[in-house]
């Protein structure tokens, strides 16, 4: 009996330890770089993860002088940015985590060379140099010199490494990029997942050496990307934007968006962080809180091609007439359907005409009635139209990296710069004119073309051309900084209308409805308030702040400057 | 001779004992001797007899006796003869009646005796004094003792550890019987230490030991909550107080950078939390602080361990009791906003300094609005609202109930406590509340002898209901300008869509469930007395699940009702998102324990084996764009909105651990201890710790130089060494994990989404353990027989091979990997001090507790910022860092001649110090050179108490509980203007008035506290800095009782055993610095901290 139990109780002990558990795991649900990188379909997967959305970041619109809303700042318009700004910490960081995962594949892609077609095997290596020419040059258009790497250095290596010149990187920039070019394909089959191309290459080498200064490479490298006839403008400039508009013959290199897939705009709230209702005039539902500025407005040409305030064709009163197209493609003309609804900011407009419903509403469009209709009067339109109040206002337009337009104005601006001025300089700015107005540039009594060959003034005209073609697409700021305009551009206040008690008075009976006066338009194409503002007819929105000083450059992240003494900060204070 | 082997026969009787108090005596004897029948008697009872040869036990008797108990058997065997007889233990003395008192008739002041315990059981080694003189002597083996010459007038004092002393005037007795009972002393107390237990009175290490009525005391549904202020060198902290929330635990402070929660052990086993298990379930609570404590458990004990013992019955118990408490959480106060005037002021006065609109002090809002708000409200609240965001939310209370039914029997061989309960609290807001069910049932069982078994089993469920939207930082920040309700009573569109009351009304609901059951079985085998093997298995499962329907709240139009006008913000949709976890934890033991006990030596040695194995899983699914908002089902979802996701992960442990006791006349006390772990998170070649501790204790107060001080009833020395490991890291960091996204690409114009992969993060391989070395040195004092008891203690910890996320360069383009940097120090000390007696039917207990401690970084090979904190090598644990400041900026001139943080700071804002630059020198410019460290942000000297009374049927406690010195900061959201994603939000109420404004006089500008209002000065103003540092002390009473029982004559005559009726308030008085609206434990925006008033009774059948 005891014995029974005795071996009992064993076997339970037994059993208890034999329930040894095995030491030697592995994350069940997650990969291993130990064994990494062994094939093509491992290969691939690393490139994957570089064409997402966070590692092609632009710059915002409201850095520049494109943009208003109401009387807020940020930490570029109030000259505030710091080294420990998030923006410039999240910056630097993502553009570096792209390039240590270019570098650890290429330091990787021996293991898998075996299995991989030669052909396959450059064109990745391509990519991925592609991808790491593109965040250096963000890098060093923004930071100025960067530490620069090409391996995976070791830690006690990398916390002692310090800046290397930008003069340096823009040369390995130079030979990623042209490394890439040579194996990149031209273009990819209709069934084929379109990666990185040739064009994207030349494109993107491009920009960093017009931003550098660089025009002669900047000349070529947009050349070979014309010349490369894979790339067409658009013909419809509206709908270029449009959420239907996907990939089109302009695109060079976009990031798609999917509401599908979850990646796209939101109209605010979790999960989607950028803004889309703020974008959106009130009547529908949204916000309005973000609006072009009266300086984007002011700086579009007439029909005759000639600034505001040189043309006898621009009417302050009706500020829409004799316009660049562009004009109204970007921004909302008054008393046209915009979102559904009839869109009048006018301070006595209390209804609107809301087309879906056939009624008048009251116009919470208007400051006569709603306190936060856009202080300027006027909404951004690019891209923007009913399509966007579906699916609760998410919307997944293209982030277009790089277009043709851009690359044509990139050459034209070079040569320009290059006092090469000929007739393909002529030809590139009157391709992306013509356009506008829906025709092509040889029907030269179609739309004013541009037919100086003066230094000066086509250096004004391309500026201008670049803002008003490219507005809200993110460029206007780095244009800002490398033109060094922004020390002037980005010390202009804002301005927008009167509250509506004084605009009543001021401005409404006195028939001075929309522009109180004509702007003058100074020689760098930026427009001037100064005197409507003196005179107490328009309302002072917010004032921008910019540190010459400093701020041409953004500062090294405080915490890289702290924990590795070799690390030096940009000039000016930060 | 024969009184020798009375007494080894009495001895030997004492094993085996059993219970005879109940055993009924039948004697039929007939003129035999008297010799037979005591031999009869003690046959049937447990009892045998002593006496000399004055006793004549030859003598014949007479008697008849049928199930006669033995004092009426004694009464009526003795009453005829010239003996009398005195039951002493176990034993009766015979004695003649005729004899006089030896003193008396010898002359030579004999007197001897024999001490027992209250089992009756010999007490060898008790003092027995002589008091007022230092002579005196102590019990031999047999627990006798004898003096050979002492006077009548004296009075013997008999001392033994544990006991409560006595004290017997001599008088004219030669013989002196002592019973000594074990006093009710927390020194008899046992305490669960690692794998075992132990009287506190043989403790070598640091355990501070709760009772677990004065965890149900506290009337809080988490263990957690109450053990703030318990016990000295716990800190327990709250953020928040909303229902079901438990707090954060910390034992003597931190010692590590990465998890610093301590090991919590239910019944020997491993649990995810003290949330397991309900406060009313809790026999005991031990604390193990210090590393000679702990590190049985090594692997991951670095941050203390908490044993949790819950209720078993006690043998020949049997009741039913049930316990029930109504009550109510009032929020202690709430933070005040600005009126909707003096807001639009504000904002006006924000956009004339940042916009300098000139003369117009009306930039953003109207003059006439302004001045007339109250009139333009009546008129049309729509179009100018004056909404109270926090008093259309918020409750005046929330009520809370709970019941608690337990039953409590055995039988010769199985005790059973079962034991189910269910709490439920409402939150002060609607949609919000917190469900719990337990379920708790531990049976101990005696098979035979040698067999015993424990099957224990736990359930808890419980359940979370939350809004989808939480209101809490939006209702206090969202300014009164904006309508939440229109006059038609539709929901208005608030700011921008931003109504938080329609998102928190209307928006959907966010629930979770957790449902945790587990088992223990083990089986002990004593194959011989002292040894015990014990085999456990303890399997446990959770399945938790989540359900969040967050839906979309359309607002219409003011003055129509039927325009649609959009959906208010994170509500555009109607989509479902639920998740589901599956996890399983096994832990299994085997335990050798062998304990023994030769002359006064006494050895416990225990060896055990255990293994842990767990496994999670998680399973995501949701649909988004539902079209009906009544059916928050996966399946009536779209399917072209569908996503899921799903993941695993598993670690093991694997340890062997053993531990000797040792204890040399209870004076000297000795304890090792060393446990090798295993884990699974490392690599194989770095994966084994080995933690080695002693202990040692020193008893004074048995040393003849104490023995006989009056004063001191106790006094014990202790110190210990040891190491403790730690390898909570999350799984397997050694491998350069990938983490797997997706990317999208055009296919044509169509966009299809791939497959990416990345790594992450630097892998380190041969990170490794982490270890804490401790010291602890202890001291036990008890005076005045035990009335004051004092526990002071010592400790300093360091750690190193720390496993630290450091600060790698960013340009590195790696998440920070964990490794085996740093060094950290912590020296600390607790102590606590109580008192205890009665006057007549008054008792009454003061208890207090103070700790302290300081965690200095060693070298850690780099920096962790942690925003406004940092750790670096010199600084404290999580150290305040930012900017020294040199007072507002009162003149233009002032800013024009400083060093700044940029070209936008104007009067008004914070003037900073400019302490370094790039080359180390004042460099003209604000910027990150000019951070210092600016103080340790942890709580100091923490006290805590409690303070009790009871007269006759009336009971009364009171626990107190607060912080010495603390440097707390104002948070945002106590001070900041505007604070809400795109600075829209309102703004305390408390810097208005207080503020630096163009509106105020120089001098009042002088004494402002707060820097002007702007939205541009915020990235200057609103930066860490020693501005906004206030000293955070605070004194809390937590919990404050009345009880009353009822009489025992009413409750008998309903067959009940005790009625006990209480009302308690929990936290109900705070002092502190703190601003108005703001509390110690809550300065952000968090669920409030709440006041409760709870009525409970309890009725034990």
């Amino acid at each position: 009996m005891v014995m029974k139990r005795i071996v009992y109780i064993l076997s339970v002990c037994a059993i208890s330890l034999s329930s040894c558990s095995e030491l030697d795991l592995n994350p069940l649900s997650t990969g291993s770089n130990a064994n990494w990188y062994e094939d093509e379909s491992e290969v691939v997967m690393s490139l994957n993860d570089l064409y997402r959305e966070a590692f092609w970041p632009k710059d915002s619109e409201s850095y520049s002088d494109n943009f208003q809303s109401r009387s807020n700042t940020n930490e570029i318009t109030n000259g505030t940015i710091n080294s420990e700004s998030s923006m410039v910490e999240t910056r630097w960081k993502n553009a570096y985590k792209a390039i240590g995962r270019v570098n650890s594949l290429l330091a990787n892609i021996d293991k898998a060379a075996k299995s991989i077609p030669e052909a396959s095997l450059s064109k990745y290596i391509a990519e991925a140099k592609f991808i790491r020419a593109s965040q250096y040059a963000d890098l060093i258009s923004h930071f100025g010199d960067v530490v620069y790497t090409e391996g995976v250095p070791d830690l006690a290596i990398a916390s002692a490494l310090s800046r290397t010149p930008k003069a340096t990187v823009l040369k390995h920039i130079y030979a990623d990029y042209d490394s890439a070019a040579m194996f990149l394909p031209t273009s990819y089959g209709s069934t084929e997942t379109q990666r990185a191309t040739k064009g994207a290459a030349y494109a993107m080498k491009a920009r960093i050496a017009l931003y550098m200064g660089d025009y002669a490479v900047a000349r070529d490298a947009a050349q070979n990307c014309m010349d490369l006839k894979v790339y067409q403008l658009y013909p419809d400039f509206a709908k270029l934007f449009a959420l239907t508009t996907k990939n089109s013959v302009e695109s060079i290199f976009v990031i798609p968006r999917s509401v599908e897939f979850g990646s796209c705009l939101g109209k605010g709230g979790s999960p989607y962080l950028d803004n889309a209702g703020d974008w959106m005039t009130r009547n529908p539902g949204c916000y309005a809180g973000n609006n072009p500025s009266w300086e984007l407005f002011c700086s579009f040409l007439c029909t005759d091609g000639l600034p505001i305030d040189e043309s006898p064709l621009f009417n302050p009163r009706e500020p829409f007439k004799n316009r660049d197209p562009r004009c109204t493609a970007t921004i909302v003309e008054f008393q046209t359907r915009h979102l559904g609804y009839m869109y009048q900011p006018h301070p006595d407009s209390l209804k609107c005409y809301n087309f879906n419903t056939g009624k008048y509403v009251t116009n919470n469009d208007s400051r006569g009635v709603n306190q936060y209709a856009s202080y300027d009067g006027i909404m951004f339109k690019k891209g923007i139209d009913d399509s966007w109040l579906t699916s609760g206002n998410k919307v997944d337009p293209d982030k277009i990296i790089v277009r043709y337009a851009d690359v044509l104005l990139m050459y034209a601006e070079a040569k320009i710069e290059l006092k090469e001025i000929d007739q393909t300089v002529l030809d590139a700015i009157n391709k992306v004119r013509a356009r506008a107005y829906g025709v092509t540039y040889t029907q030269t009594s179609a739309y004013p073309s541009v037919t100086t060959t003066d230094q000066t003034a086509l250096r004004k005209i391309l500026r201008t051309e670049r803002r008003v073609e490219l507005a809200n697409e993110g460029l206007r700021y780095m244009d800002l900084i490398r033109w060094r305009l922004a020390e002037k551009a980005l010390t202009k206040p804002s301005y927008g209308m009167l509250d509506p008690a004084d605009l009543r008075t001021k401005i409404i009976k006195t028939g001075l409805w929309f522009f109180p006066e004509v702007p003058s338009i100074d020689e760098d194409g930026l427009p001037d308030f100064t005197s409507m503002y003196n005179k107490g007819l328009i309302k002072l929105l917010a004032i921008r702040s910019f540190d010459a000083n400093k701020e041409y450059l953004w500062p090294i992240p405080s915490k890289d400057i702290l924990i590795n003494p070799n690390m030096t900060q940009n000039p000016g204070g930060y | 001779m024969r009184k020798k082997l009375v007494f080894i026969i009495a001895f030997l009787s004492i094993i085996g004992t059993i219970n005879a108090q109940t055993s009924k005596i039948n004697l039929a004897i007939k003129n035999a001797p008297l010799s037979s029948c005591l031999s009869a008697i003690e046959r049937q009872s447990d009892y045998t007899f002593m006496y000399d040869n004055t006793i004549d036990v030859n003598q014949n008797i007479t008697i008849s006796v049928k199930n006669g108990s033995l004092p009426s058997v004694l009464t009526s065997l003795f009453g005829k003869t010239s003996i009398r007889y005195e039951i002493v233990g176990k034993h009766i003395v015979l004695k003649p009646k005729s004899l006089p008192s030896e003193s008396q008739s010898r002359g030579d002041n004999r007197i001897s005796g024999v001490v027992t315990d209250d089992q009756g059981q010999p007490l060898p080694g008790v003092s027995v004094l002589i008091m007022g003189s230092t002579s005196g002597t102590t019990t031999d083996m047999n627990g006798s003792y004898s003096f050979s010459k002492i006077s009548p007038n004296e009075t013997l004092v008999f001392k033994f550890l544990g006991m409560g002393s006595q004290e017997v005037k001599v008088g004219n007795q030669s013989q002196i019987n002592v019973r000594m009972a074990e006093t009710v002393n927390e020194l008899n107390e046992v305490v669960a230490i690692g794998y075992g237990t132990v009287k506190k009175v043989d403790l070598t290490g640091s355990v501070g030991a709760i009772q677990g009525d004065m965890i149900a005391n506290r009337k809080t549904t988490q263990v957690s909550q109450a053990l703030q202020g318990a016990v000295a060198g716990v800190m327990v902290t709250r953020s928040g107080n909303a229902p079901g929330s438990g707090a954060t635990i910390r034992v003597r402070g931190v010692t590590t950078i990465g998890e610093n929660n301590p090991l919590v052990i239910i019944d020997g086993v491993p649990a995810a939390g003290l949330s397991d298990v309900n406060p009313n379930d809790v026999e005991n609570i031990s604390v193990l602080k210090d590393a000679a404590s702990a590190s049985i458990y090594g692997s991951r004990a670095a941050a203390g361990v908490i044993l949790v013992t819950t209720k078993h019955a006690k043998s020949g118990e049997l009741s039913i009791n049930y316990n029930m408490e109504y009550g109510m959480e009032k929020p202690i106060q709430t933070p005040a906003t600005a009126s909707a005037v003096r807001f639009m002021q504000f904002a006006n006065e924000a956009s004339w300094n940042d916009s300098g609109n000139n003369s117009n002090e009306y930039p953003l809002y109207a003059k006439d609005v302004v001045d007339n708000y109250a009139t333009l409200n009546a008129e049309d609240p729509d179009k100018y609202p004056d909404t109270d965001w926090i008093g259309l939310i918020m409750k005046d209370y929330a009520p809370r109930e709970s019941h608690q039914l337990s039953i409590s029997g055995s039988t010769k061989n199985v005790r059973t406590n079962a034991s189910i309960g269910y709490d439920k609290t409402d939150g002060l807001f609607d949609n919000k509340s917190y469900e719990r069910y337990s379920v708790r049932l531990n049976n101990d069982i005696t098979i035979n002898k040698m067999l015993s078994a424990t099957i224990n089993f736990n359930g808890i469920n419980t359940y979370n209901n939350n809004p989808a939207t939480d209101p809490i930082y939006q209702m206090l920040t969202s300014p009164p300008i904006y309508a939440a309700i229109w006059a038609n009573g539709g929901l208005a569109e608030g700011k921008s869509g931003d109504n938080i009351y329609g998102k928190f009304v209307a928006g959907g609901f966010n629930k979770s469930w957790v449902t945790r059951v587990g088992g223990k079985a083990s089986i002990d085998f004593t194959p011989f007395s002292g040894f015990k093997l014990s085999a456990v298995i303890a399997p446990s499962l959770e399945f938790d699940k989540s359900k969040l329907f967050n839906k979309a709240v359309p607002y219409y139009a003011s003055e129509d009702a039927t325009r649609l006008m959009g959906y208010l913000s994170g509500h555009f949709t109607t989509a479902l998102s639920e998740t589901r976890n599956d996890n399983y934890n096994v832990t299994s033991q085997l335990i050798a324990n062998y304990a023994k006990t030769f002359g006064k030596h006494s050895l416990n040695a225990m060896a055990g084996y255990e293994n842990y194995h767990a496994f999670y899983e998680y399973l995501g699914a949701s649909r988004d764009e539902y079209l009906l908002t009544a059916y928050p089902y996966l399946d009536m979802g779209p399917l072209t909105l569908r996503d899921n996701s799903g993941s695993a992960t598993e670690n093991a442990y694997r340890s062997y651990f053993g531990r000797i006791m040792y204890n040399y006349d209870n004076k000297y006390l000795l304890q090792a201890n060393i446990r090798r772990d295993g884990s699974s998170r490392f690599y194989k070649d770095c994966r084994w710790g080995t933690f080695p501790s002693f202990s040692a204790g020193w008893v004074l107060s048995e040393e003849p130089f104490l023995k006989d001080n009056a004063a001191i009833s106790y006094l014990k020395l202790r110190a210990s060494w040891g190491t403790l490991g730690n390898e909570r890291i999350g799984n397997y960091p050694y491998q350069a994990n990938l983490s797997f996204l997706n990317a999208l690409f055009y296919q044509g114009t169509t966009v299809v989404s791939e497959q990416s992969a990345a790594q992450i993060q630097y892998a380190i391989q041969n990170i490794s353990w982490e270890t804490t070395e401790s010291y602890n040195l202890g001291v036990d004092a008890n005076f005045l027989n035990n009335k004051l008891r004092f526990t002071g203690e010592y400790y300093k910890k360091s750690t190193r091979d720390m496993l630290l996320t450091l600060q790698i360069p960013e340009y590195m383009g790696f998440d920070n990997p964990s490794q085996n940097a740093g060094k950290m120090r912590t020296n600390g000390w607790e102590t606590s001090l109580t008192w205890n007696d009665k006057i007549n039917d008054l008792g009454y207990s003061i208890s207090v507790n103070l700790s302290d401690f300081k965690s200095v970084m060693g070298d850690l090979k780099g920096t962790q910022f942690l925003g406004d904190q940092i750790k670096t090598e010199g600084s404290e644990y999580n150290e305040w860092y930012g900017y020294q400041s040199d007072g507002i900026y009162q003149t233009q001139e002032d800013v024009a001649n400083s060093p700044k943080t940029s070209t936008s700071v104007k009067p008004g804002d914070i003037k900073y110090k400019d302490i370094s630059g790039p080359d180390g020198v004042p460099d003209g410019t604000i910027s990150a050179y000019d951070k210092t460290l600016l103080g340790g942000s942890l709580p100091r000297y923490m006290y805590g108490g409690t303070i009790g009374l009871d007269y006759k049927a009336f009971d009364f406690s009171l626990a107190f509980q607060g912080v010495g010195k603390q440097n707390s900061i104002y948070t945002a959201e106590m001070v900041e203007p505007f604070l809400n994603t795109g600075q829209w939000g309102n703004v305390p109420a408390l810097i208005d008035g207080k503020y630096w404004s163009k509106y105020n006089t120089d001098e009042q500008n002088l004494k402002a506290k707060y820097p002007r209002i702007s939205k541009t000065g915020n990235t200057n103003n609103y930066v860490m800095s020693d501005f906004w540092m206030f000293d955070g002390s605070y004194l809390r009473l937590k919990n404050m009782t009345f009880g009353y029982s009822l009489p025992k004559s009413v409750v008998s005559k309903l067959n009940i055993q005790g009625i006990r009726l209480s009302f308690s308030m929990n936290d109900f008085l705070t002092i502190s610095k703190y601003p108005k609206g703001w509390d110690p434990e809550n300065t952000g925006a968090n669920y409030p901290i709440t006041t409760s008033y709870v009525f409970g009774a309890s009725i034990k059948f």
